[in-house]
């Protein structure tokens, strides 16, 4: 039996059209991530991922301020940490600053003095990764000196290029 | 033996009400001095000073002398109102202790700088490093919720600290009435024909409020 030629155009349309567009569906599904976030969208993601910083680092001090530390709890504090970091340097597109016309504490020097601001992005980056690091190693000493270093990223950094603080 | 002057000198603020207002000035000066410069250690340590104080403080306003009872100071509003109307008409008479206005202001004052020591124990900073003694009771949402009540309150403190400046001022040049030289010496001249009569507190119930606001301070800032 064969395919009448009346049905072989709707079936092509069918199990064609989708191949033939194939090729094109990944260009937008990878080209997405690497593009530049819209600046009221960055400044939205920036903050939660400060924000989610913030409550980790205030979990794992509590963890800190107790006799007895769980270690569970710090790596997982330390991994949200040093994964919402490596997030942030892109957040920052240019016209995302305070004339974005939403409210945001990011300075204008962000832009200004970037590779200054990058510099600092950058020892965050590293900082927390050694906080994974030395929190998987256990010693509640150690780890209360990497905490506050890497602490130390955040508060210098916002002393620069922070307002209203 | 018969008074050769009209007047006499009567102790209207005991020394624990006198050191109290003026360690609350400094510690509340310094607090915004540390708190300006990020010294969080300084910050919470005249957070606790101040804690304590307040502490006393209540504890004074039961079990002081005279004019530090709240029984002796808290008006009702229509009293206040009495008063506040009568203010402007001469000749003023000076009041024993606060006026029925300048005790709600008093209780205004330590409520306010209540609430602020106490959105003060839970606050968290902005980069969950810095914290009050007992933030670990609450998530970082509500420590930063905290922060922002404190910093709301002490706008709210300093309008009621211009208000109250505002007032000693009114009876200083207007009335003729000093009030700060009393807060300094705790005595005040007054007309013999008013007969006044202030409990004295005794050193020992002080030692108690002293006591007991210390407990209260340690087992909240070094637990």
């Amino acid at each position: 039996m064969t395919i009448s030629p009346a049905f072989r155009l709707p079936l092509l349309a069918l199990f064609g059209l989708p191949l033939a567009a194939m090729p094109m569906m990944p260009v937008p599904l990878n080209a997405a991530p690497a593009a530049a976030p819209t600046p009221k969208a960055a400044i939205a993601a920036r903050q939660a991922g400060y924000k989610k910083m913030g409550a980790a680092m205030k979990a794992l001090n509590d963890q800190l301020k107790t006799g007895t530390p769980m270690k569970a709890t710090m790596v997982g504090a330390a991994q949200t940490l040093a994964a919402a970091a490596r997030e942030q340097p892109r957040l920052f597109p240019a016209g995302s600053g305070p004339t974005a016309g939403v409210r945001t504490d990011a300075l204008p020097n962000i832009w200004t003095d970037r590779a200054t601001f990058d510099g600092q992005m950058a020892k965050l980056i590293a900082e927390s990764g050694k906080l994974i690091a030395v929190v998987n190693g256990g010693n509640v000493d150690a780890i209360r000196t990497q905490a506050k270093a890497t602490g130390a990223t955040c508060a210098a950094c916002h002393r620069q290029f922070r307002a209203d603080n | 033996m018969a008074p050769l002057a009209p007047s006499r000198s009567i102790l209207i603020w005991d020394i624990y009400i006198r050191l109290f207002h003026w360690l609350l000035v400094a510690l509340l000066g310094f607090s915004w001095w540390s708190g300006e410069r990020h010294e969080m250690e300084w910050h919470r340590l005249s957070g606790y000073g101040i804690f304590f104080l307040l502490i006393f403080r209540v504890y004074w306003g039961v079990f002081g002398t005279g004019t530090a009872r709240f029984a002796h100071f808290v008006r009702s509003p229509h009293a206040t109102f009495v008063y506040l109307k009568a203010l402007g008409q001469h000749p003023h008479r000076t009041t024993v202790g606060h006026n029925p206005a300048g005790g709600w202001s008093v209780l205004l004052l330590l409520a306010t700088v209540m609430a602020m020591v106490i959105a003060g124990l839970f606050a968290v900073d902005v980069d969950g490093l810095e914290s009050g003694p007992l933030s670990d009771y609450v998530s970082f949402d509500q420590g930063r919720m905290a922060s922002d009540l404190h910093a709301m309150l002490f706008s709210l403190l300093l309008l009621l600290v211009a208000l109250h400046i505002a007032a000693i001022l009114y009876h200083l040049l207007r009335l003729r009435d000093d009030l700060v030289g009393p807060m300094f010496h705790g005595r005040r001249t007054l007309a013999v024909e008013e007969e006044v009569d202030l409990p004295a507190g005794t050193p020992w119930r002080a030692l108690v409020g002293l006591l007991i606001a210390a407990a209260c301070t340690w087992a909240i800032g070094f637990r």
